[in-house]
């Protein structure tokens, strides 16, 4: 399952979610897990324009992330790339696809990461990894049911 | 120190070797049995065979003589978690973007 593929309903118009991915001081507010804190964000919301960001652990350890925007289609699509800042288990420059569909009023926000763990892997995926991967999650969670 | 998730996603990447693997995950499998859908010759197959086997992802039968494949999930689940770190991060931080939303919209939200 090398591809992330996160879907969520937001009871707010899909202006002010896209708003929520794209304005500095919002994106801060919300990025990272539970607990962590998100600071400094420069975002130069345009296409080939640079975002980085950074978020802080409840130990206080930073952790830096950096990407490119490579599609900005307000308020209906996103796409950019994404990045940690340091070595690790993290290191790899994935590609980040957000949509957002309106529901009546909602927003149906799809998120879709792409990429793992290099490009060359995410430029030799194709139809029958996804299969595979579902066929093959299914069997790891059978395994986990026991 | 060998690096299981590099070999685990070294295996993984080709399209031959993860369609052996979605067959097995139906079940144990002989080489004969897997060679069928692809074009191409019995010993390729079990060259794709010997790099699952040595990744860990497949086990062969000792015991009787055609050695049925059997898929081996635990490298497996070491990719699962790879990627479950990106969604512990995202999902995080998307319980967090409710909350934000909710703030703005000064609404009771759906939760």
């Amino acid at each position: 399952m090398p591809d992330l593929t996160i879907t969520r309903v937001f009871d707010a118009p899909r202006e002010l979610v896209f708003a929520a991915w794209t304005e500095p001081e919002q994106l801060a507010s919300w990025l990272g897990p539970h607990g962590y804190t998100g600071s400094a964000v420069t975002l130069a919301t345009r296409p080939g324009g640079a975002w980085r960001a950074c978020i802080r652990s409840p130990e206080g350890d930073e952790h830096w992330m950096h990407g490119v925007y490579r599609e900005i289609a307000a308020p209906e699509r996103l796409v950019f790339t994404f990045a940690w800042d340091t070595e690790g288990d993290l290191r790899t420059e994935t590609l980040v696809t957000v949509g957002f569909a309106d529901l009546d009023g909602k927003t149906e926000m799809t998120f879709v990461q792409t990429g793992f763990p290099t490009a060359a892997d995410r430029d030799g995926h194709d139809a029958g990894w996804t299969a595979s991967f579902e066929d093959l999650t299914g069997f790891i969670r059978g395994k986990d049911a026991r | 120190m060998t690096d299981t998730l590099s070999r685990t996603f070294s295996a993984l990447a080709d399209p031959t070797r993860r369609a052996i693997l979605a067959r097995l995950s139906a079940g144990e499998a002989t080489v004969n049995e897997l060679a069928e859908p692809f074009p191409m010759s019995l010993p390729a197959v079990s060259r794709h065979l010997k790099v699952l086997e040595e990744a860990g992802l497949i086990t062969r039968g000792r015991t009787r003589q055609w050695r049925p494949c059997r898929l081996e999930a635990k490298p497996l689940e070491g990719v699962a978690d790879w990627v479950a770190t990106y969604r512990r991060f995202w999902d995080g931080g998307f319980d967090r973007l409710e909350e934000h939303l909710r703030t703005l919209t000064g609404g009771p939200g759906d939760a």
